[in-house]
Formats: structure tokens, C-alpha cells, sequence
């Protein structure tokens, strides 16, 4: 669905490249989270993506459109939320989606539907400039919606949003995901990424440090470790094993049919850990 | 054609909840208010002249008469230095001594000094004119004919109303179009915009409607009030559009160069100066060098006066209308063809 090779891009002419050489894939139906930390090249690769930036070097295919002269047909297909909110503060809620599904040449949602999905249909006559912050991010990510896209790109989309709204917009972003969209997510939200994507892909300084996905990752760069809760002599006390190793093999089979076990947990290295590991940076 | 019409309605709505449209109709108003009731309907003012008269009592009221018949106050002194003395009090004033020298009727002009050449033989001339009519036995050698007899003429309030429209109809819009396109990049709303299938061409044209929409309602509305039925309304939309195309569009390619309206600001106004330099031609012809009549203002300006007769030169409205539609389009094009690698970068 999504094709690049050789991206480059620099806003300077002459200037340091904030895209280098970056080169993936995304199969129809495929989650892809572009990981990596602030002023790592994410934004840029999605910018020019979705036509924001010009695409000078290297060659982009989205959704069978070549990116170097892209079509305004191609945006009926493409969903984008960005992570600044970009409403008009003027006009109400329902306002802002109702023009917004004016510009598409494709039918669209329901607008009401879509602000009753991220829970924003009780103040759907209420202008935007008086909601909050995470009230407009929720309106930007309802409106990436609205013409039913085959390709959604996701600009961090839980982030600012309480525990429970991000959670809502994770169900949303899988449901969708289910039905068929192509969805590029750029985060630095480990967990989300974790918790949504396919793939992921770690980027620093501009460049593509690894594609794969969580899990092959985890089983690659984690320890395969259980780390157990047990009570013995009265007191309570922890223990790691390794599930490799014969002899802690054996101690875990012991605590079991004691019966003393309390918690047990599988201690897989994050998501977080191997990119530190993989990059030699973190992700604030 | 449908989004941009989605996106002009858009923009009226928004332009409607905001400051912008109902300062264009209070300063229609304001504008109609003071041209009618603070403009006076001609900036001529009554002349004083001081007259000192060393004539007998007979000549001495044929000459008072005439010279009041003029149309001048008339302020006679009993001596010259009461003569100088008035004038010094009234630096405005003229002064005029009448002295019969035998046969001859003596008209001695006294000035301030501060008279140009063309006002000091003017002064002359409307004197002895006066004179040559009014005394008997002496006839006038001075014929004037006109081209066009009844010719259509605006008053002096009147001739201000095409700065007007040529400020606020055509010009205004350099500034207020760059504001809005600024305001959607500072909003972000321009990127929303530039991810759906709307093009570039088709939300600056949307823009440059909402900009006519208001040069319209503006300039209707003052025409309408100042010259009523007088006005010839189709040539005033036609030169509206062109005027306010060419306006916007200037103001679109300016903006396009700029990332604020902080920056773009030194150069419109410098733009807008430049332009309004038309505006001293037009109100004083004396002033017209190649470089002020080459502007598109200038003949703006003077077409703008055409529409406000019923039965203006046809001419000279066409070519405004042509030259300002065929800049209007290149700077259109020019500033589409930047802001399609620009708007969103």
C-alpha cells in the first residue's frame, strides 16, 4: 500500500538531511509505528508521505499514487491526524466536520457519528475554541476519518489524552485496522506502538535503525526471564528465573507444586529497552 | 467548483462570526455619513477682496456692483494702508485699487506674495473680465468654447469617491487576504486543508471570493447612498471584480514570499503607497509624471469615476477593467505556482 525508497529530505538546501536513505514497506492492512525520539526525522517521513512536504529525493508510492506529483484524487483515500490540533476554533464541533466532508468526492461518515465514537456528541454544538486541548485532539483524529480512509496516517494519537479516552481511540485504531486500513502511526509512545502495530520501525537522526515487529524483537533482544512472587518462612520473597536454564527450570517446578507461588510474571524486555539497546538512545 | 464554493461559504461563515465584515460596513457607513453631512458639496471658498476706490461716485457703483456680481466678498477701505492693514488680517485675501488715471481706468492687483504665477494671471484675467463686461462702452475680446456642452460633472465630494473605492475595494484586499491565508497557517488549518482533495488554486480562489463578496457589499452600498440612480451599476461590478482580482491577487503573491504577516507587512505597505500615489494624480491632474500614469491605480481611479455616471466613458472603463483582470490573472498564476511548493512547508 505503501511504498518508499531512498527517501531523503532537507529543509535547507546544503543543510543537514532530516530524512537519510529511509527505505520500507507497508503491506494493505498493515499497522507500521515510526518510533523514535523528538526531531528524529518522523514527522518529516509522514509529511512527505502525505504531500505536506515535497518529495525531492528517493521514490514514494502511496496507495498508487507516486508522491513526486500526487494527484488530489489520492486524498479521498487518505486519513491524516495530526498531533497539533487543527480545528477552526470559530466554528462548533459538528461545524467542523460537516465542512470538512464537503472538500471529499467520496461519501463519508456521519459526523455525528464520529464525535459520538471519540465522545465528543455532547458538546457537538459547542465551538472549539472553548474546548480543551485533549477535546481537540480528539476532534482532529475524528475528522482524519471522515471520508472512510484506506490509509490513515496517525500523528501521535493518544498523546495528552487521560488513560481512559487513549484507551477508546486504541479501540478505535484496532477496529479499524480490522476493516482494512493501511495505518502509519508515529509515536513515541512505546506501549502504543507495542500494543497496535504490526511493525515498527526505530528511527534516529534520520535514519532507519531497524524494521520488525514487537515481537520478534522482544525474542531477539529480550531475556526470556519469569519473575516470581513466593512465600516461604512466612515472609514473602522474589525470585528471577531464567526459562533456559535446567537448574531454574527445576527451582520453578518446586515452588509450583508447593504451592507457595503468589505472582508470576513473564519479564520480556520492552519495547523501550531495545531501542535504547538498538540505538544507544532514549526516546525523551 | 463545488469545494471552492464549500470553502467560500466556509470563509463568509467565519468572516461573519469575526470583526472583519462589520468594520467594512461601519466604515462604509462612516465614509457615507461624513460625504454627506461634513464634506461640503464644493471645496471652493468664497474669496474676500479688499477694494480701495479712488473713483468718482458714479463709476464708483458700477464698479462696486460688478465686482460683487463676482461672486467675491467685497471689503472696501477708505485709503491703501487700510487697504494692506485688512489684508495682513486676512492672509487668504486679495486686493484690489481702482483709479481712474483720465480716459483710462487704472487696476492696480494687490497680492499676499505667496500666489503662484498661473493664480496671480488668473486673478488678473477674472478681474479685467469683470470689468471689460460691466462698464459701458467697453466690450470683452475673451471667447470660451466647450467640446461637450452639458457635459456630466461630479461634485467635489462626489470625485472623492473613487479613492475610496480604489482604497478599500481594491486595495484593502492586498492586506486582508494575506492576513487570512496567515491566520490558516498559524491555526494549522491550512495542513488540514492540504490533506483533503481541495487543490491549492481552488482555496485561493475561495479566498479572493470572500474578498469580492466584501468589495461588493462595501462599494455597492457607498455608490448606492452618495450618487443613488446616478451610478451606472453594471460597469461598477465588472470594475470591482477587476479592481478587487487585481488587488487580492497582488496581495496573495507578496504574502506567498513571507512566513507571517510581521514580515510580509513593510512590503505591503510599501506596495499599497506606491499604488496610492494614483490618488494624488487623480485628485491633482497637475501631478502626473510617466510613473504614477503606468500604475494600474491610476487608471483604476479614473474609471471608477467613469461608473459613477449613468453614461461614463466607455473607453476608458473597458481598458481599466482589461488592464487590471489581465495583471490580476498573472499575479494569480504567479503566486498559485509558489504557493503549490510553499503552503504547507
Amino acid at each position: 500500500m505503501i511504498t518508499v525508497q531512498g527517501l531523503s529530505h532537507c529543509y535547507k538546501k546544503g543543510g543537514p538531511a532530516a530524512v537519510k536513505d529511509a527505505s520500507f514497506e507497508i503491506a494493505k492492512g498493515e499497522v507500521l509505528g515510526f518510533l523514535g525520539p523528538s526531531g528524529a526525522g518522523k514527522s518529516t517521513t509522514q509529511g512527505v508521505l502525505t504531500g505536506l512536504l515535497p518529495l525531492q529525493t528517493g521514490q514514494v508510492n502511496v496507495a498508487g499514487f507516486d508522491m513526486r506529483h500526487p494527484k488530489r484524487e489520492l486524498y479521498n483515500l487518505l486519513g491524516v491526524s495530526f498531533e497539533q490540533s487543527n480545528v477552526y476554533a470559530k466554528l462548533t464541533a459538528l461545524e467542523n466536520l460537516q465542512f470538512y466532508a464537503g472538500l471529499f468526492d467520496v461519501p463519508t461518515e456521519d459526523p455525528m457519528k464520529l464525535l459520538a465514537l471519540v465522545g465528543l456528541d455532547h458538546v457537538a454544538r459547542k465551538r472549539t475554541g472553548e474546548f480543551s486541548k485533549g477535546m481537540k485532539h480528539r476532534l482532529t483524529f475524528a475528522r482524519s476519518l471522515i471520508n472512510k480512509p484506506d490509509v490513515w496516517f496517525l500523528d501521535e494519537p493518544t498523546t495528552g489524552l487521560d488513560p481512559a479516552i487513549a484507551h477508546d481511540i486504541k479501540g478505535i485504531i484496532r477496529e479499524k485496522n480490522q476493516k482494512g486500513a493501511t495505518i502509519f502511526l508515529t509515536t513515541h509512545n512505546m506501549q502504543v506502538a507495542d500494543e497496535l502495530c504490526h511493525r515498527v520501525a526505530f528511527i534516529v537522526d534520520g535514519e532507519i535503525r531497524l524494521i520488525d515487529s514487537p515481537r520478534n524483537l522482544k525474542l531477539q533482544y529480550g531475556e526470556r526471564v519469569v519473575e516470581v512472587e513466593h512465600t516461604a518462612d512466612g515472609a514473602l520473597k522474589t525470585e528471577r528465573m531464567s526459562l533456559s536454564a535446567r537448574e531454574d527450570q527445576q527451582r520453578l517446578n518446586h515452588l509450583l507444586e508447593q504451592g507457595t507461588v503468589q505472582t508470576m510474571h513473564t519479564k520480556e524486555a520492552t519495547l523501550e529497552e531495545i531501542f535504547i539497546a538498538v540505538t544507544g538512545r532514549g526516546l525523551s | 467548483m463545488k469545494k471552492t464554493w464549500s470553502l467560500f461559504l466556509q470563509d463568509i461563515r467565519l468572516s461573519l462570526q469575526g470583526l472583519y465584515f462589520y468594520m467594512e460596513i461601519i466604515i462604509a457607513v462612516v465614509f457615507v455619513a461624513v460625504m454627506l453631512f461634513v464634506v461640503p458639496d464644493s471645496f471652493s471658498r468664497t474669496e474676500t477682496r479688499h477694494v480701495y476706490l479712488e473713483l468718482p461716485a458714479p463709476l464708483r457703483s458700477v464698479v462696486v456692483g460688478e465686482l460683487e456680481a463676482s461672486g467675491a466678498t467685497i471689503v472696501l477701505a477708505n485709503s491703501l494702508a487700510e487697504l494692506e492693514q485688512s489684508m495682513q488680517k486676512d492672509r487668504m485675501s486679495s486686493g484690489l485699487v481702482v483709479s481712474q488715471d483720465g480716459a483710462w481706468l487704472r487696476l492696480e492687483v494687490v497680492l499676499q506674495g505667496h500666489e503662484s504665477e498661473q493664480t496671480r494671471a488668473l486673478l488678473q484675467a477674472t478681474v479685467e473680465g469683470a470689468m471689460l463686461e460691466g462698464v459701458p462702452g467697453l466690450t470683452g475680446r475673451t471667447v470660451t468654447t466647450v467640446l461637450v456642452p452639458n457635459a456630466p460633472r461630479l461634485s467635489d465630494r462626489d470625485s472623492l469617491i473613487p479613492v475610496y473605492l480604489t482604497i478599500n475595494v481594491a486595495l484593502m484586499g492586498l492586506f486582508i487576504i494575506a492576513a487570512y491565508i496567515f491566520l490558516d497557517k498559524e491555526e494549522g488549518v491550512i495542513r488540514a486543508l492540504a490533506v483533503s482533495p481541495l487543490s491549492t488554486g481552488q482555496y485561493l480562489v475561495s479566498k479572493m471570493l470572500l474578498m469580492l463578496f466584501m468589495g461588493l457589499v462595501n462599494s455597492v452600498v457607498v455608490v448606492a447612498l452618495l450618487r443613488g440612480g446616478l451610478a451606472n451599476y453594471p460597469w461598477l461590478i465588472a470594475l470591482v471584480v477587476a479592481s478587487n482580482l487585481f488587488g487580492s491577487a497582488l496581495g496573495l503573491l507578496i504574502a506567498s514570499y513571507f512566513n507571517s504577516m510581521v514580515q510580509a507587512m513593510e512590503v505591503l505597505y510599501t506596495a499599497m503607497i506606491v499604488l496610492m500615489f494614483a490618488s494624488y494624480s487623480y485628485l491633482m491632474p497637475s501631478f502626473s509624471p510617466w510613473w504614477v500614469r503606468i500604475l494600474p491605480t491610476y487608471s483604476m481611479l479614473f474609471a471608477f469615476r467613469e461608473v459613477l455616471f449613468e453614461n461614463g466613458n466607455v473607453n476608458l472603463m473597458l481598458i481599466a477593467i482589461v488592464q487590471l483582470a489581465v495583471l490580476g490573472m498573472l499575479a494569480f498564476a504567479l503566486a498559485h505556482a509558489r504557493y503549490k511548493r510553499t503552503i504547507t512547508v
